[in-house]
């Protein structure tokens, strides 16, 4: 047993050695850059005799249930990026010894734009983008709209202060941006907006609230009209002049962000703590944290994805796998494969033509769809709810993984080009464990893989073996599981 | 008994009620066209001269020449006529072929999706509203009317052997070895499921190269003739909610021209399907019905751009409804001379979608399940001229 310990130090020294740094970062708040360079160097380990195989779990798992740096890599690029690393990023990653590659790999993904592309993704489906049916926001609106969220996003606004401005801007759809938060709404009646904004901002569910205070809620939205102008689908949003001393959405921001402050927070903390740890309900600190810092998102994001339990294993650590984001998943498919993506904007006129280089998650318009994202569960964006995401796994994503003619040939135009294949064989399995999985081979993984290509008859089969390796790969549920 | 299974052939665009069920050979050209009507093996029982199979086998299909709503636009008409609800509410509800498929699954176990669209989606809204994904329509592409139909997904790519096949199985199982198992039921389920559907017979169903010659010719060697030969094959299999999606209706333009190709196809395709299906004894648990969200303008608009043409229509169109406990040989409702205005036992598509609800055995009052915290009825009220009793056998 003190043979196979040894066999884990090498790997626990980088990582739990990463762990204790943030060990002091407090979950409240503290700036983390204070703890850089605190980490106590351990002494190299003295070199062993050839030790036994350390068990398959050493490549997800450090013995204390902690996730090893390979599994951490993919994490946050997951859940930061709405990517996998590049086999490059993971191996920088799992290879640096820098005590804090944790901390800069954070900082690094959360001032980078696919940060902000990723994040206003999410934001569009609890703020329901789309051009069609039942939202009706039509294309331009959509754009003009997309493009605020993201710079909130983009430029970490406080959400206090967005609120502010979704509830009192006023004006045309094309140009005043935040004047779209009424229109996208199923029902334009005071009591549409406020069963939506009831649900956006304090997480409520108008249908279950007292009658009385549905009464109060809608009585906010009584004045908000829409006018068309002549410009097709332009729309002016502006209050009733004819009661000025009555109640306005400006009020409903009030009471938010004054009485209501508490419970508007956790609404917020709630869908982050889901986002990234599959929480149904919002973590008291993680909402003192986001009111710490000013209403604002990447503090929260940070001071989660540094915090003890994000770092925990899925396997016995305790945190919970979830099949990866439709969107999420038809990106890591085409930049693995080279596959082109198959957009459908059937509605409305005029259609709207998207690059199939374009990435999934970048899709500004929720109506603008294609049938893996359809297969994959993306969400309507109807009522905002996030449980219109759909993540479970049904045969039928099963039976397209199997089988899709279209995603195998693009995995042959990797496997089967000469320059990956002039490699011995044990080299290519570990390039394609790294290029799927962010991580290589085990030993007991390569030995089985060798041996059963070894004991494939030569011909098809045998030449077949790294596309075949690599079709196994993207059908594990390590790959399609965030874990 | 009620019906097991539902072929709904949905004429995306709205079809004109004059050139289909509910011809007027009396009224003026500038309504007809100057076209005729046809008699039918049920006396008294007439259909438009482009139908002359129909015509031999109305005596299984009923019409309805009232259907009537208020939405002249295709999304909002197409969703009242799918989901039996007004577009505004605040939920999105799902359409009638994922509800039967929700409801039947509780006693289908076949390893087909309990809901197949052929070939495309409606694509203007959800076909699952807020129903989860289990019940999404399986989306079957490609074309029936070719040599080799595939449907993405069903069969293996590439030629594999069955030993192939299987030691590639093989090998993934060595390489799947994340976590625990027993961590992933969903996942393993899933995955037995797609292998059994795989090995099994389920892919088979779509190999229309089973049928004879005779049979592919009898239903039209045409995208509409080999969709619904499929949608037979999946009857037969015991696929609880088959759509055909059927583009090409929205004769705004050469209304005439595209009216008399589109229903030289449909006649032959309907006709047969019924013929089959009665005789294959399948009739009496399959409903078959056919509609499009609305019908057309019934005076031809012979001024440019239309130069001939028919607009949106939903305040009298028609449709057919056949099996699984629908009488054949009835018309249920009357038109004026034009077939402009609904004069007798107008049919709203709450009434129209309850009906079917019923023969399938479900309650159109009962509760629809959905995960918007919400106390929903699979439909509003029926209202007082009631769902189709009249013609339930």
């Amino acid at each position: 047993m003190t043979n196979t310990e040894d066999i884990f130090d090498l790997s626990r020294r980088t990582f739990i050695g990463g762990t204790a740094a943030f060990a002091g970062l407090s979950l409240l708040g503290a700036q983390p850059q204070k703890q850089k360079g605190k980490v106590p160097a351990k002494g190299k380990g003295k070199a062993q005799p050839p030790a036994p195989e350390p068990p398959q779990s050493a490549a997800w798992e450090t013995p204390s249930g902690d996730a090893t740096p390979a599994v951490l890599v993919r994490r946050l690029f997951l859940d930061l990026a709405g990517r996998i690393p590049t086999v490059a990023e993971a191996k920088e990653f799992v290879n640096s010894k820098d005590a804090s590659k944790r901390l800069k790999l954070v900082e690094k993904l959360l001032d980078a734009d696919s940060f902000a592309d990723y994040w206003s993704m999410r934001f569009c489906d609890i703020l329901r983008v789309k051009s069609e049916f039942p939202i009706n926001l039509w294309p331009n609106a959509v754009y003009v709209y997309h493009r605020r969220i993201r710079s909130f996003v983009k430029d970490d606004e406080p959400w206090d202060a967005f609120t502010r401005a979704l509830l009192t801007s006023s004006g045309s759809d094309f140009r005043d941006a935040e004047a779209n938060f009424f229109r996208a709404t199923a029902r334009r009646t005071p009591e549409g907006m406020a069963e939506v904004a009831a649900l956006t901002f304090l997480g409520e569910e108008y249908a279950e609230l007292p009658e009385a205070k549905q009464k109060e809620y809608a009585k906010y939205f009584g004045r908000v009209r829409v006018k068309n102008t002549r410009e097709w689908k332009e729309e002016i949003v502006y209050l009733d002049p004819s009661d000025p001393s009555g109640p306005t959405p400006a009020a409903f921001a009030d009471y938010l962000l004054g009485p209501a402050r508490e419970k508007f927070a956790s609404a917020f903390v709630q869908r982050v703590d889901w986002w990234m740890l599959g929480l149904e309900k919002p973590l008291p600190e993680h909402v003192e944290i986001f009111k710490k810092n000013g209403f604002r998102l990447k503090p929260l994001v940070r001071a989660i994805a540094l915090s003890k339990a994000y770092g925990r294993g899925s396997v016995t650590g305790g945190f919970p796998c979830r099949r990866i984001d439709a969107e999420v998943l038809d990106d890591m498919l085409c930049d693995l494969t080279g596959a082109k993506r198959d957009f459908q904007s059937i509605a409305p006129e005029p259609f709207t033509f998207l690059p199939p280089e374009r990435r999934s998650i970048l899709i500004e318009d929720g109506s603008i769809t294609s049938a893996f994202l359809l297969l994959f569960g993306r969400p309507a964006r109807d009522s905002g709810h996030l449980s219109e995401r759909h993540n479970e796994v049904t045969a039928k994503q099963r039976l397209f993984l199997y089988n899709s003619g279209k995603l195998f040939q693009q995995i042959g135009r990797i496997t089967d080009s000469r320059g990956f294949r002039n490699r011995a064989m044990r080299d290519i399995v570990h390039d394609l464990y790294w290029r799927f999985l962010s991580r290589p081979a085990s030993p007991s993984e390569e030995k089985m893989l060798l041996a059963h290509f070894n004991g494939l008859p030569k011909g098809n089969e045998k030449w077949r073996f790294p596309k075949d390796v690599a079709w196994s790969l993207l059908n594990t549920r390590e790959f399609l599981y965030q874990h | 008994m009620s019906a097991k299974s539902v072929i709904e052939l949905w004429l995306w665009g709205g079809p004109s009620q004059l050139e289909t069920f509910d011809p007027k050979p009396n009224a003026s050209p500038d309504y007809n066209n100057g076209l005729k009507a046809i008699d039918t093996v049920v006396p008294g029982m007439q259909v438009h001269e482009w139908w002359p199979n129909l015509a031999k086998c109305t005596n299984l299909c009923s019409f309805i020449r009232s259907m009537t709503h208020p939405h002249f636009g295709h999304e909002t008409a197409t969703y009242l006529m799918q989901t039996g609800r007004n577009p505004g509410g605040g939920d999105v509800y799902p359409a009638i072929g994922a509800v039967v498929a929700m409801m039947k699954s509780k006693t289908y176990s076949g390893d087909l999706p309990p809901f197949v669209i052929l070939t495309g989606a409606k694509g203007r809204f959800s076909e699952v509203g807020f129903l989860g994904d289990q019940y999404a329509p399986l989306v079957t592409g490609g074309n029936p009317n070719t040599q080799k139909f595939v449907v993405d997904g069903f069969v293996p790519p590439g030629g594999l052997s069955q030993k192939e096949i299987e030691r590639r199985f093989d090998l993934l199982s060595r390489i799947d070895n994340f976590g625990k198992p027993e961590a992933f039921g969903e996942f393993i389920e899933t995955g037995k499921k797609a292998r059994h559907v795989i090995e099994g017979g389920a892919a088979r169903t779509f190999d229309l190269s089973q049928e004879t010659n005779e049979m592919r010719d009898r239903y039209g060697r045409t995208w509409i003739g080999q969709s619904l030969l499929a949608a037979r094959r999946l009857v037969e299999f015991g696929v609880p909610y088959i759509t055909v999606n059927m583009s090409g209706w929205d004769s705004h333009k050469r209304h005439f021209e595209t009216m008399k190709q589109r229903t030289a196809d449909t006649d032959k395709a309907i006709a047969a399907l019924l013929c089959d299906l009665h005789e294959r004894k399948l009739l009496d648990q399959t409903i078959l019905w056919v509609s499009g969200e609305f019908g057309r303008t019934t005076k031809v608009d012979r001024d440019p751009p239309w130069n001939g043409g028919r607009n949106h229509y939903p305040r009298c169109f028609s449709a057919l409804v056949a099996g699984g406990g629908f009488r054949g040989g009835c018309v249920v409702g009357e038109s004026d001379e034009t077939a402009s205005k609904v004069v007798k036992r107008p049919v709203s598509p709450v009434d129209f979608l309850g009906s079917i609800y019923e023969l399938c055995g479900i309650d159109p009052d009962g509760p629809m399940p959905n995960n918007v915290g919400k106390k929903l009825t699979i439909l509003p009220p029926e209202s007082s001229e009631g769902r189709l009793r009249e013609i339930y056998a």
